[in-house]
């Protein structure tokens, strides 16, 4: 069903030609509008970084309204770490912008012969030459751009050195240290020789129906501001996870060797408040403003959330806090994914630890846990591909095949992308999700933070069983990763937060029909949306199994497989994935080792 | 006049928001008589509206559409307004916004200030004893608003800056 078809650029960068259109009739926003493009658009087997990929960068209906935090863009096309399906959503600032110049959907295809920027003045529309931008780094790249245009407001959205050397984990990014990190769309955009997309707009957005608009506004608010971690997250953002994570008994210390870290405190929210944090920092109409703004002796910057911050230190083994900030801060600025490049360093570090390498094999470069040499100097040499950095910019799937057997078996990805920091034995429902999830190993594609709640009521009405509510039972793990998973579509559809819409339970389909209705003012049912949702999941199970995927990949690394957690509160958790994924084939209707699952292409 | 706290800001735009569909129902920053400078990499946030300074380059009206209101707030004569953007030019601060063909002021919403009540990190406040602050430092203008509304901003919160150089954290 058709529910809104917005406005669509197609940007052809071999002929330079810009065309205007439609977005795809039966989407409501952003990634569901990217998915059903590249399913219908894209060519299986194609190389994803030649020009045939198509890049996608959509905002949806509600993006840039007076509903809170609606400020994230959604990135997608065939990922070059992954080979499968590639999205990345970003916060900031950057999408309303887009939104308020009238464009809710770029698509990008071909080539440029030389490097270009793509201008958006509200109509205005031009590809623009980058040669004097490249080799600069995000921050360098939109302080740039926006001196040299005279205007210190326009919004831009830039790769840094490491999408230009397409590192296969590299990010796009907005408002300096806003990511689209995930699945590297950031090397999609630099296999196309697009530097930086600049833009400006002054479109009102206006709900036809501004009573029920305003309704469903006040109501996402007041589900933000009682919920009972308004002001923690206020105060530490996600950095709060690491004590949580810590309480559980599933971090992720020296590689996941360990689920306790004996210099927690050295490391934690606490510690980086205290020591680093010089104000709080907010995405766009957000009443949470959970980010913050950094000081430290390696240059200053916004973030970390709680990925980097874990990633630089307890995954490391890495007690100085103050150097894991200032490496998020370098990688950010490179323009190099987090998450997977914390998970290449503690991998690589794992592997001297268990004598699999030597400093030898990564040009020298002392590898021990906590490595200062390895966490400042290892990104920049990824980021331009110099010396090891060249095979580690592959990604660890790749740079194992490298290393051998035994590295092999100490990498912790899921179909190519690099697992978050924490230890999946200790937390099913996120182990399925990042067993089963449309990109890969990944938590973000919708959280099922109701397992971490204890809260049976709320399990019971969300998902049908109380036992979702608890982290270490398997039972209601299928419907809780499938509800969540819808929730994680139909947010990257409002483009929405998800750490409100998700981590904090504040918008549902109720809400977000209401939302949708008072904008766009007339009746959109929960239904509807449901089943957009059903479809999109659909829609990109298709396109994995058009690229080639066996459902046999739908697990965890085998390390998390074969031993329990060592140590910590959770001591003793196994986990049985392969239970857990007919529980949500199940729930998806299909049938376990049936390769077509009976998909029908939209 | 409506004063912000470039400490506490922590650059949402809420105001922006708030501010733009009060007076049109719409939500687009450019309609907002209140923007937010945000200067990334310095990590400054600070929303920019009409401070009634005591200079007023903005009268210097050539159809004399502009006067003063009795808290300070400019207010604009619509029918003598011939938008030749005089007054917006001439504010140093960038304070004086365009949307379509009239200028923009702050005007303090007519009574209770609705960008006040909703900045959600509390750095916007109403301050009634504001009226002679002089910008005179800030004259004549340079630049077109948005680089004004920045240079101002990087003014304004250089004493911040060097308290964090000088160990200055957010609980401190």
């Amino acid at each position: 069903m058709s529910i809104y078809r917005g406005n669509c650029l197609r940007v052809d960068l071999t002929s330079h030609e810009i065309r205007r259109g439609d977005t795809p009739e039966n989407g409501i926003g952003g990634r569901t509008w990217n998915s059903i493009t590249l399913l219908r658009e894209l060519k299986a087997g194609t190389d994803p970084l030649g020009p045939e990929n198509i890049l996608c960068i959509s905002v949806g209906p509600l993006t840039g309204s007076e509903l809170i935090a609606t400020c994230r863009f959604i990135a997608s096309a065939k990922s070059p770490l992954t080979g499968y399906l590639g999205d990345s959503g970003a916060r900031g600032f950057f999408a309303p912008e887009l939104r308020w110049a009238g464009h809710d959907q770029i698509i990008f295809t071909g080539t440029s012969d030389r490097w270009v920027y793509l201008w958006i003045d509200n109509d205005q529309v031009e590809i623009r030459d980058a040669s004097h931008l490249l080799g600069l780094d995000i921050t360098e790249t939109t302080v740039k751009l926006r001196r040299e245009l005279h205007d210190p407001d326009l919004q831009v959205a830039a790769i840094g050195p490491a999408g230009e050397h397409l590192v296969r984990y590299s990010i796009i990014s907005c408002n300096l240290a806003r990511a689209a990190g995930r699945t590297g769309m950031g090397a999609v955009m630099g296999s196309k020789k697009l530097k930086a997309i600049v833009v400006r707009g002054d479109k009102p957005v206006k709900p036809a129906d501004p009573d029920r608009f305003t309704r469903a506004c006040a109501q996402l608010k007041s589900n933000l501001e009682g919920h009972r971690d308004f002001e923690a997250r206020r105060r530490y953002g996600t950095t709060r996870i690491m004590d949580s994570l810590a309480r559980m008994g599933v971090l992720p210390a020296y590689h996941y060797r360990s689920a306790v870290f004996e210099d927690l405190e050295k490391v934690n929210a606490e510690a980086l408040r205290r020591n680093h944090v010089v104000k709080a920092k907010s995405c766009y109409n957000c009443n949470l403003f959970c980010s913050r703004y950094n000081y430290t002796l390696y240059g200053e910057g916004e973030g970390p959330e709680y990925e980097a911050q874990a990633a630089f230190t307890v995954k490391c083994g890495n007690s100085d806090l103050e150097l894991a900030v200032g490496v998020s801060n370098a990688v950010n600025r490179l323009g190099l994914d987090c998450i997977s490049t914390g998970e290449v360093i503690a991998w690589l570090m794992e592997c001297r630890h268990e004598g699999v390498i030597s400093d030898a094999d990564v040009d020298g470069i002392d590898l021990s846990w906590g490595s200062r040499a390895a966490l400042l100097r290892l990104p920049k040499l990824i980021a331009r591909r110099e010396g090891i950095g060249d095979l580690l910019a592959e990604g660890t799937r790749r740079a194992a095949e490298k290393f051998g057997a035994e590295a092999r078996k100490l990498t912790v990805e899921v179909k190519g992308l690099e697992l978050f920091s924490a230890d999946p034995r200790g937390i099913k429902g996120y182990a399925l999700m990042n067993a089963v999830n449309s990109r890969g190993g990944d938590h973000f594609r919708g959280e099922p933070m109701i397992e971490l709640t204890d809260d049976e009521e709320l399990a019971l009405r969300r998902v049908g069983y109380r036992e979702a509510a608890h982290r270490l039972q398997d039972k209601g793990k299928g419907a809780l990763v499938n509800y969540t998973e819808h929730l994680g579509i139909l947010s990257d559809s409002i483009t929405i937060c998800k750490n409100i819409s998700c981590c904090m339970d504040a918008v549902d389909f109720d809400l977000a029909a209401e939302a949708y209705s008072g904008l766009l003012g007339r009746e959109i049912a929960p239904r509807a949306l449901w089943e957009v949702c059903s479809h999109v999941s659909q829609a990109e199970r298709e396109f994995n199994l058009r690229e080639g995927l066996r459902p046999e990949e739908d697990t965890l690394p085998s390390r998390f497989l074969e031993r329990p957690i060592p140590d910590g509160p959770s001591k003793g958790a196994t986990i049985d994935i392969q239970r857990l994924v007919k529980d949500y084939y199940k729930e998806k209707g299909w049938n376990f080792g049936d390769r077509s699952h009976n998909l029908e292409i939209p | 006049m409506i004063y912000c706290d470039v400490k506490t800001c922590a650059g949402c735009r809420t105001c922006e928001v708030t501010c733009s569909s009060f007076h049109s129902g719409a939500v687009s920053p450019a309609m907002a008589r209140i923007r937010v400078a945000k200067l990334e990499d310095s990590g400054l946030d600070m929303a920019v509206a009409c401070l009634s300074c005591f200079e007023k380059p903005c009268l210097e009206c050539p159809t004399e559409a502009l006067s003063v209101g009795e808290r300070g707030e400019i207010l604009l004569d619509d029918k003598l307004c011939n938008a030749c953007k005089t007054c917006v030019d001439a504010c140093p601060i960038g304070a004086a916004g365009f949307y379509g063909d009239r200028p923009l002021f702050c005007g303090l919403c007519g009574g209770e200030i609705s960008c006040v009540k909703t900045c959600p990190s509390g750095a916007l406040s109403y301050r009634a004893d504001h009226r002679d602050l002089s910008l005179h430092a800030f004259l004549p203008s340079k630049g077109n608003p948005s680089e004004r509304r920045a240079q101002y901003v990087c003014v304004q919160g250089e004493p911040i800056r060097k308290s964090w150089k000088n160990g200055a954290r957010v609980d401190s």
